[in-house]
């Protein structure tokens, strides 16, 4: 079942990772995402775009589960990943996450220092087999979250003590330490400076040779330099979704057209 | 007027006071909008605060004045009577405290008789000890004596009537003109300029730090009590031998072994045991209603621990006494032939008894702190957890517990210091014997136990068996606050770490 939306002319060269239909959730009475139906491609970048409270962070919490951690959360319909239905009761949410990794809206690093920040993913799941493989890992990481150098002589301090932006960086390095095949990052650049968002985004190009990768953002300039896939989210529709250069050239829907052109949010 | 002044009652005259202060109000409310020309826009601020102006103006200078007049004037008038007993008569195994309770008691009965009509005022004034009967004239109006009045002391008695009748008058008189200089001045003060308005907000500060410094205050005032009681006892006995001795045997005879450590060895060896049931159950039991409970479980359950706080710590003496004492004999001495067949107790009272009795106390108080605690710890940070694939117990062990960390120690050294002052159930529970001994199965006695037994019965505040009781009670405040300190310490040194 493919999405309508979908424009005609699109060559799918990927296959796809993610399929979601008629995918509903409910905050309590809430209806926060309306029949979303989306498929999002193995080695791409999808970015979600939309106006503040439309449901982009809901929908990306979907995709790991995180919404089963909130009591009134409810999801219906169906989300599947490599052909899998993620819902299914057979599923492991636990085993999900360490598959589909997320960086959050918020920056959330453990009151743990920088070093075991990175390498609690690792550690929980066995990655490293002894410690000079975990301080291999947890370099890598911190070099692709672009903060390695700003860390790399304080790895011992503790990782609330980093500024707003060095804690977002820490966190996407926490997230790709566990190696995820799915990364989901809620506005991953929102308190960077240019030189890091440009270094993120450098990571997420990179990761793309690899993963899948869906990134919220508000930057719109931000979505056309990194996503090759566009979805656009309003009022918990998805109500476009397609090629990057597609969206941003020529919208089929006049509400798509309002918000790039900045009439709408 | 002397006599209509002595007779207002002090809640007399605090009532007096209040409905100047609330005549006050009223008339400076009006009073103000009246100079504002009949609107308030034309005011400096609302009417209410000229009203609250006066008011405190009124009520609060005289109600101190009061407050300090009647805390001062027994003492002074003490000074003033005292003098008329001969000094043999204090001297002769007596206290000045004593003679003057005796004093205060005739004193009582003269005003009794007086009030009763069995007297003239005249006649109570002009009695005399040798003459009359005192002792049966004040049987008569239910006013019971120890011992016949002797001269001097019904003397004194006398004065101390007249004194506290006309320090009373004058009170009532300074305060109501007190009062009333209030009202004069709010009255001079008001007008449609005055900054009412900043002088209540100056008020309600100045109402606020007397409230917090009286509660300082009094906390100091307990400390001295101690203190000064705990300095005669060193006087008595030597302070090598309360800290560094190595038994505790009471002797009322005198010549007593009085230290400190047996006690205190006994106060922590069942503290620890307490410690040692109520810290992983009640954390554990936190952990659960916080992070796995669903919303029903957690709503029997809190309340149903919070009623196992509220429980009298005497109510778990008996507990301990009667249930678990025995059952604890059972199994582990020859009480009905013992379920282990070895003989290691043999008597209920013992330090595993108390310090599982006194764990079960702490358990709610354990978990409802660290169960706010735990519920404090952001949900952003299990969501980071869970994110990364972690299950819930590796959740709770890695992230949760270690930011909950400085205020889980925090509550555990709470509960350690209630475990240390805690009274009812040691004294039920534990026994009465003073020892060294590492022996759970035996009997030991604690700080608190032994203040209360020395306490007790006929005590002569004026010998080192009484007057320990402050020493070791200092002691106690001490270590309690000792560990008060060491928790905010740990507290805060975590907090740096991780904020
Ligand atoms: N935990 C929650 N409980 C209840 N309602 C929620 C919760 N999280 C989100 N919502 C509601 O769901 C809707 C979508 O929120 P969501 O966070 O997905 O928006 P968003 O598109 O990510 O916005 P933003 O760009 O501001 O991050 C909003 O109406 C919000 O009020
Ligand atoms: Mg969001």
């Amino acid at each position: 079942m493919k999405d309508s939306n979908i424009s005609e002319n699109d060559v799918i060269t990927q296959p796809v990772k993610i399929a979601a239909r008629n995918v509903q959730v409910y905050y309590g009475d809430n209806h926060a995402i309306k029949d979303v139906n989306v498929e999002i491609d193995d080695k791409t970048v999808t970015a979600f775009i939309g106006p503040s409270g439309c449901g982009k962070s809901t929908f990306l919490r979907c995709i790991n589960r995180m919404n089963d951690t909130i009591d009134i959360c409810r999801v219906t319909g169906d989300i599947e990943i490599d052909g899998e239905d993620i819902y299914d009761r057979k599923v492991d949410p636990v085993q999900l996450r360490a598959k589909v990794g997320m960086v959050f809206q918020k920056p959330n690093p453990f009151p743990k220092s920088i070093y075991d920040n990175v390498a609690y993913g690792p550690r929980i799941h066995g990655l490293a087999r002894n410690k000079a493989e975990l301080d291999d890992i947890v370099e890598r990481a911190l070099k692709r979250g672009a903060i390695w150098n700003e860390v790399k002589d304080r790895l011992n301090e503790p990782g609330t003590g980093l500024s707003g932006g060095q804690q977002q960086r820490l966190c996407i390095a926490r997230a790709v330490a566990t190696e995820p095949e799915v990364l989901l990052m809620d506005e991953p650049c929102s308190a960077l400076d240019p030189i890091a968002t440009a270094q993120v985004e450098e990571l997420i190009d990179e990761l793309r040779q690899n993963y899948s990768v869906v990134i919220v953002t508000h930057s719109m300039q931000q979505a056309a330099r990194v996503s090759q896939k566009t979805a656009f989210f309003h009022l918990g529709h998805l109500v476009e979704f397609g090629d990057t250069d597609k969206i941003f050239t020529a919208p089929e829907d006049p509400r798509t057209e309002s918000y790039i052109t900045g009439r709408i949010g | 007027m002397t006599q209509l002044f002595s007779s207002i009652s002090a809640s007399v005259l605090v009532l007096i006071v209040l409905g100047l202060g609330i005549v006050g109000y009223v008339t400076m409310r009006s009073r103000a909008i009246a100079s504002g020309g009949g609107d308030a826009r034309n005011l400096h601020s609302l009417p209410s605060y000229y009203g609250a102006n006066a008011a405190m103006m009124i009520a609060i200078p005289s109600l101190l004045v009061m407050v300090l007049w009647m805390l001062l004037q027994p003492m002074v008038i003490q000074n003033t009577v005292i003098k008329l007993i001969p000094d043999q008569m204090v001297s002769e195994g007596s206290s000045v405290g004593l003679v003057m309770s005796d004093v205060r008691r005739i004193a009582d009965g003269l005003d009794a008789a007086v009030a009763q009509g069995a007297m003239s005022g005249q006649e109570a004034a002009g009695l005399d000890a040798v003459e009359t009967d005192v002792r049966s004239r004040l049987a008569e109006v239910g006013v019971a004596l120890g011992s016949d009045v002797q001269a001097p002391i019904l003397a004194a008695a006398q004065k101390y009537r007249l004194l506290s009748q006309s320090w009373r008058a004058a009170m009532v008189a300074v305060v109501l003109v007190m009062a009333l200089a209030g009202l004069g001045f709010a009255y001079r003060q008001t007008d449609k300029d005055f900054r009412a308005r900043n002088v209540v907000e100056a008020g309600v500060k100045g109402l606020l730090i007397i409230a917090a410094s009286l509660a300082i205050l009094t906390t100091v005032g307990i400390v001295f009590s101690m203190l000064f009681e705990s300095i005669n006892f060193f006087r008595m006995h030597p302070w090598q031998d309360f800290f560094l001795g190595g038994s505790w045997a009471p002797n009322f005879r005198g010549n007593s072994d009085l230290s400190i450590l047996p006690l205190l060895w006994g106060t922590l060896y069942i503290s620890f045991i307490a410690l040692l049931v109520a810290v992983p159950i009640g954390l554990f039991a936190a952990i659960y209603l916080s992070e796995y409970a669903g919303p029903k479980v957690r709503s029997a359950a809190k309340p149903l621990l919070e009623i196992l706080a509220g429980i009298p710590t005497i109510v778990y003496g008996l507990f301990a006494l009667l249930t678990v004492g025995p059952f604890l004999v059972n199994i582990f001495g020859r009480g009905d032939n013992g379920v282990l067949g070895v003989d290691w107790m043999s008597g209920a009272t013992s330090v595993l008894t108390a310090g599982l009795v006194m764990g079960i106390m702490l358990i709610p108080f354990v978990s409802s702190l660290s169960d706010d605690i735990i519920n404090a710890v952001p949900q952003s940070l299990r969501d980071g957890s869970y994110g990364l694939g972690a299950t819930h117990s590796e959740t709770v062990r890695q992230v949760i517990l270690p930011a909950a960390l400085p205020g889980i120690v925090g509550a555990i050294l709470l509960a350690a210091s209630r475990a240390i002052g805690e009274t009812m159930i040691v004294v039920l529970g534990a026994g009465a014997i003073a020892r060294f001994s590492g022996n759970p199965f035996e009997g030991m006695t604690t700080i608190t136990t032994r203040i209360v037994s020395q306490l007790t019965g006929d005590t002569d505040f004026a010998s080192a068996e009484t007057l320990v009781a402050f020493a070791l009670g200092l002691t106690l405040f001490v270590l309690t606050l000792a560990l008060n300190v060491l928790a905010l310490y740990i507290v805060r040194k975590y907090r740096e770490q991780y904020e």
